[in-house]
């Protein structure tokens, strides 16, 4: 509100005559951003009124606006009804496998890069300079491009269908080990020297300061990682073809080819489109609530 | 809910055997989803509750081309099901993998188990056999491309199925266009308009017997005026309003059909099952593919396509033998009628045709009969199957050319050339993976 | 180094041990094993394999097709940076400007990052859908017969907008943080200097925001070359017939759907090229960006 006055005082002082144009543009600027924020936001909203809708109704007409009475039994189903061939696949188990994919990839990939680091950053190592390029070097290829062998990687491993095999070979990339050796050399270096002589070990100096200083940081890289996790969809589909490992964008997959091949039944479309919001509702919600440490996170860790 | 009891039964008798014995446990791999899946199950609970010594444990791995990459994988790294689903395309290399599978001939004869190649109906004996006619393969879920109509759409046309593509060109399409319907649609280009196009009319499909006497140097044949010529058709009509295609996808292009807005349709024979099921607002039925009489007079059997069964090496022989007593099952009359009852996949033996017919299933159900029929008719030089390697990907090469051609971004003749030349660049390659 | 550190031998390998061992296993081996595979051609089940040296490569780079799918991904990546940068930009203009409820749209605007691809994509499938999706109406409304699945072009069209669509909160998050941080008074120097609100934004602001803009530009690049792989197969739903895709997809169908090991080892191993460059270029932008600020 400060800003406001401060700001329509200053343009009346600079022309009081051009005040309705600028209340013009004022109009403009919010047109453009409702209609930005409506084409992000109705696509979304459609598919929740459909979900309210008969699966024939859906499968004739396609997305529907308005409410029918259907949507609490078509997130029940998704949720709860179980399908697939072995009927061991429920909404509920792929939110889990979600939720383990998402959290353990986030959780795994802050512990070690924080370690490596931590590392790199503190101690006097001969090859530490090494280590890091070794590790950055990483950087360049995605795991989309390497993925035929790592998942031959995976495999040999005895790996394959396994939370281990989900996760592990996502978190072989440098981006956080390369945000917090970026974070840590900016934390002033008479800390360390304070610790020393206080005669703090690189144990006690680790989670006495370095911790408590990065938590920002750590929920910032944790929110975005989490997200990234949950919505790896390549991955998931290589190294998962046993149902109950699933995970929700994995399963939309299976979706889509059950859709695409007209079968026996009536395509089950309001089940399908309620879990694909169920997919949505972890991963946004905690980016619409976190959403200053994320964006902090965001802008800062891909500097 | 008797099935859920009678399921449920089942388990429970699985369970308690468990207890009781020291069962052989065996894995399928298969690629059964949806409807078709729990008919797998069925067939597997049954087997396991008609015995004690061996259970086997069928697991879905998704489509057919993921459940063949992860049988592959899962091979390399000695962690291979006892028996693996594998499609018509990905036949050649599996069987060019010697050592990978146990031939089932062999597989059953040598756990005493009879086995006689003209058990089989003949539209399914040879295709996934050896050159020298040696079953490799089992043909588990097999179909045919069939036609199916919409009788009230073809009645309001005046006019009946088309036995020739002559006919349809000249009688039932104009027919069925004026009378407000789009004539034709079809659901896989390369299975029912190039494969079958070219047993149905007993053309060669490739060189060295159509693959079969192996990979070295084995060229495609596709690239010849008949199927030119049928390409050509397709584009005039689709011009002229009398035929349709709605992109790759098998349900894009089913879909109008159950909609009523096309009046012929070529889909599968295993489609039969989910037409029956639905409330389609009109009656349908099925017949024969139409051939062309330009080509020849004498149409013959279609080759079979859906999948089937392969033994995978590296198993004990307690775990092999298991293997060849659940193929027994899986081929006694009854469980192959139970199949093709609930499926419409064919019944792959002549006893469990004999079956169906002797318990009137064809008086019900006239258009289920459709795919053996065809299977059954007269084979010719070329009908037996094809065998070529890296064949998804030739069949991919395919579909994108005929999309082009159909959407008016390329010509028959360069799409033709097109496939030909890139088929063989893939078949050569193929045969340097072998070496 | 310069920096003071402590000089324990043992638990600085300790640390660094976990990652190493990772990285090792889930990336310098599969990274070696693709770039030797590439030049065999393999029986997928491991029994028989030729030395065929470059092959894989000259017949890669000699195949129309591939061409096709290299120049489709290229023009789909120019559509998709520059339709997802322009938005967005405009965008974060806007709600740098506003005061009132600038809080409302910025999250509005960005909620949509944490959808996932593939789900976007399942979206793209029902509003594209041939049938009865609305915006297949609302094309064929102005007079094209807009066929997901059947024709290239409307394919292509769906991938962009869905990818667009996805991509725009990143970029906007990005150019709003970029724009917020021009300090006040330079700002306030602008408004004297300059009425015009178009002008004050190309003479100021557009210079001030062009290393963000850089940054997003490489980000954007590899987000339109690899993360839209699950948009691609949504909407192609795992078939592509005469459907556009890009070179990634490329690699899977080519590996796992042909099982072609050798082709798709040697895609693998161009695209690693590719990303090189990017980054080479991309290392050079940082450098640069660090060093004027």
């Amino acid at each position: 509100m400060a800003d406001l006055t401060q700001s329509s005082t200053l343009q009346t002082s600079v022309s009081t005559p051009l005040r309705p144009r600028i209340k013009l543009r004022h109009v403009v600027d919010h047109a453009i951003l409702i209609a930005g924020a409506f084409l992000m936001l109705f696509p979304v909203v459609l598919v929740l009124m459909t979900t309210s809708f008969e699966d024939a109704d859906i499968v004739k007409h396609g997305l529907q606006l308005g409410f029918e009475g259907k949507m609490l039994e078509n997130f029940e189903a998704a949720m709860f009804e179980a399908s697939g061939f072995t009927k061991t696949i429920t909404g509920t188990r792929m939110l889990m496998n979600s939720m383990i994919l998402g959290l353990g990839f986030a959780i795994g990939k802050i512990v070690i890069s924080m370690m490596a680091a931590y590392a790199i950053v503190y101690f006097r190592l001969r090859f530490a300079t090494l280590a890091f390029w070794i590790i950055f070097t990483t950087l360049l290829l995605p795991l989309e491009v390497r993925i035929l062998p790592s998942y031959e990687a995976i495999q040999s491993l005895g790996l394959a269908n396994t939370y281990t095999g989900l996760i592990v070979p996502l978190i072989a990339s440098a981006t956080g080990t390369f945000f917090f050796r970026q974070f840590f050399r900016s934390i002033p270096e008479e800390l360390v020297e304070a610790a020393r002589i206080d005669g703090a070990g690189p144990v006690k100096f680790f989670i006495d300061i370095i911790i408590p200083l990065s938590r920002t940081m750590i929920a910032a890289i944790f929110i975005i990682m989490f997200v990234y996790g949950w919505n790896q969809y390549l991955w998931p589909t290589l190294i998962t073809t046993d149902e109950g490992m699933f995970t929700l964008v994995r399963g939309i997959k299976q979706i889509v080819q059950v859709l695409s091949q007209t079968g026996a039944m009536i395509p089950e479309y309001g089940k399908a489109l309620a879990l694909s919001l169920i997919a949505m509702i972890p991963p946004v919600l905690i980016v619409i609530f976190f959403q200053s440490w994320f964006v902090k996170g965001l802008t800062e860790s891909d500097k | 809910m008797t099935f859920w009891k009678i399921a449920a039964l089942n388990v429970a008798v699985a369970i308690s055997a468990t207890a009781a014995w020291a069962e052989t446990e065996i894995t399928l791999w298969h690629a059964m989803g949806g409807q078709l899946g729990e008919t797998v199950n069925k067939i597997a609970e049954d087997f396991n509750a008609a015995q004690d010594d061996y259970k086997i444990t069928p697991v879905f791995k998704g489509s057919y081309e993921e459940t063949l990459t992860a049988g592959i994988a899962a091979f390399r790294a000695g962690e291979q099901p006892n028996i693996m689903q594998v499609f018509d395309a990905g036949a050649a290399t599996v069987i060019g993998a010697k050592g990978a599978t146990i031939p089932v001939q062999d597989l059953l004869t040598e756990n005493g188990v009879d086995f006689d190649i003209n058990d089989y109906i003949s539209g399914v004996r040879y295709f996934y056999a050896d050159s020298d006619g040696k079953m490799i393969g089992m043909p588990f879920n097999s179909s045919s491309p069939i036609m199916y109509f919409n009788v009230d759409a073809l009645e309001k046309a005046g006019v009946s199925a088309p036995k020739t593509w002559e006919e349809f060109q000249s009688v039932t399409a104009p027919a069925l266009k004026d009378a407000g319907y789009i004539a034709l649609a079809q659901s896989h280009l390369p299975w029912i308009f190039t494969e079958n196009f070219m047993s149905r009319h007993d053309l060669p499909f490739a060189t060295n017997n159509n693959g079969y006497d192996g990979a070295e140097g084995t060229e495609i044949l596709v690239n010849n005026d008949a199927i030119k010529a049928h390409f050509t058709a397709l584009t005039e009509w689709k011009e002229n309003g009398l035929f349709e295609w709605y992109g790759t996808g098998w349900g894009d292009n089913q879909q109008p059909f159950e909609d009523g807005d096309v009046a012929i349709w070529l889909g599968s024979s295993g489609s039969f099952g989910g037409l029956m099921s639905k409330d389609l607002g009109f009656e349908f039925s099925a017949t024969v593919l139409p051939y062309w009489e330009a080509v020849t007079t004498e149409p013959k059997q279609t080759f079979i396509g859906g999948a089937s069964l392969f033994a995978m090496s590296g198993h004990d022989a307690e775990e092999n033998e298991a293997a060849a007593k659940f193929f027994e099952y899986l081929t006694s009359p009854e469980v192959q009628y139970f199949w093709h009852q609930e499926t419409g996949y064919v019944p792959i033996t002549e006893a469990a045709y004999a079956l169906a017919k002797e318990d009137g299933h064809y008086d019900r159900f006239p258009a289920a009969e459709v795919g053996i029929q065809q299977l059954s008719l007269p084979g010719g030089e070329n009908t037996k199957g094809y065998r070529m390697g890296f064949y998804v990907q030739i069949r991919d090469v395919m579909n994108r050319e005929y999309g082009r051609i159909l959407s008016g971004e390329t010509s028959v003749e360069d799409a033709f050339a097109n496939i030909e030349k890139e088929a063989n660049d893939l078949l050569a390659r193929f045969a340097k993976t072998q070496g | 180094m310069k920096r003071a550190g402590f000089t324990t031998v043992w638990l600085p390998v300790a640390l660094l041990l976990p990652q190493l061992l990772i990285i090792a296993i889930f990336f310098y081996w599969p990274a070696a094993w693709a770039v030797q595979s590439s030049f065999y051609l393999q029986d997928p089940f491991g029994f028989g394999s030729t030395f065929v040296g470059f092959e894989n490569y000259t017949d890669l780079l000699q195949n129309v097709e591939y061409a096709k799918v290299a120049r489709f991904t290229v023009i789909y990546t120019v559509l998709v940076t520059f339709f997802s940068l322009a938005l967005a930009l405009l965008l974060a203009v806007k709600a740098d400007a506003v005061i009132r409820g600038a809080k409302t749209y910025r999250t509005l605007l960005m909620w949509v990052y944490a959808i996932a691809p593939p789900v976007a994509g399942f979206l793209g499938l029902m509003f594209f859908d041939q049938r009865n999706g609305p915006l297949t109406e609302m094309f064929q409304f102005f007079g094209w017969d807009f066929r997901l699945g059947a024709d290239f072009n409307s394919t292509a069209t769906a991938m962009v907008i869905v990818a667009v669509w996805k991509q725009i909160p990143v970029n906007f998050i990005f150019f709003l943080s970029g724009l917020q941080s021009i300090p006040k008074s330079v700002r306030e120097a602008a408004l004297i200097d300059n009425r015009s609100a178009t002008g004050r934004f190309w003479d100021v602001t557009f210079p001030l925001l062009a290393p963000t803009a850089f940054f997003l530009l490489i980000i954007n690049i590899t987000y339109s070359l690899f993360d839209t792989f699950g948009i691609v197969d949504t909407l192609v739903r795992s078939e592509p017939g005469n459907n556009p895709v890009t070179l990634v997809y490329k690699v899977f169908v080519d590996g796992f759907r042909g099982n072609d090991l050798g082709g798709s080892s040697a895609q693998s191993v161009i695209l690693m090229i590719l990303v090189l460059v990017l980054t080479i270029f991309q290392f050079r932008l940082i450098e640069r960006r660090i060093h004027y600020t």
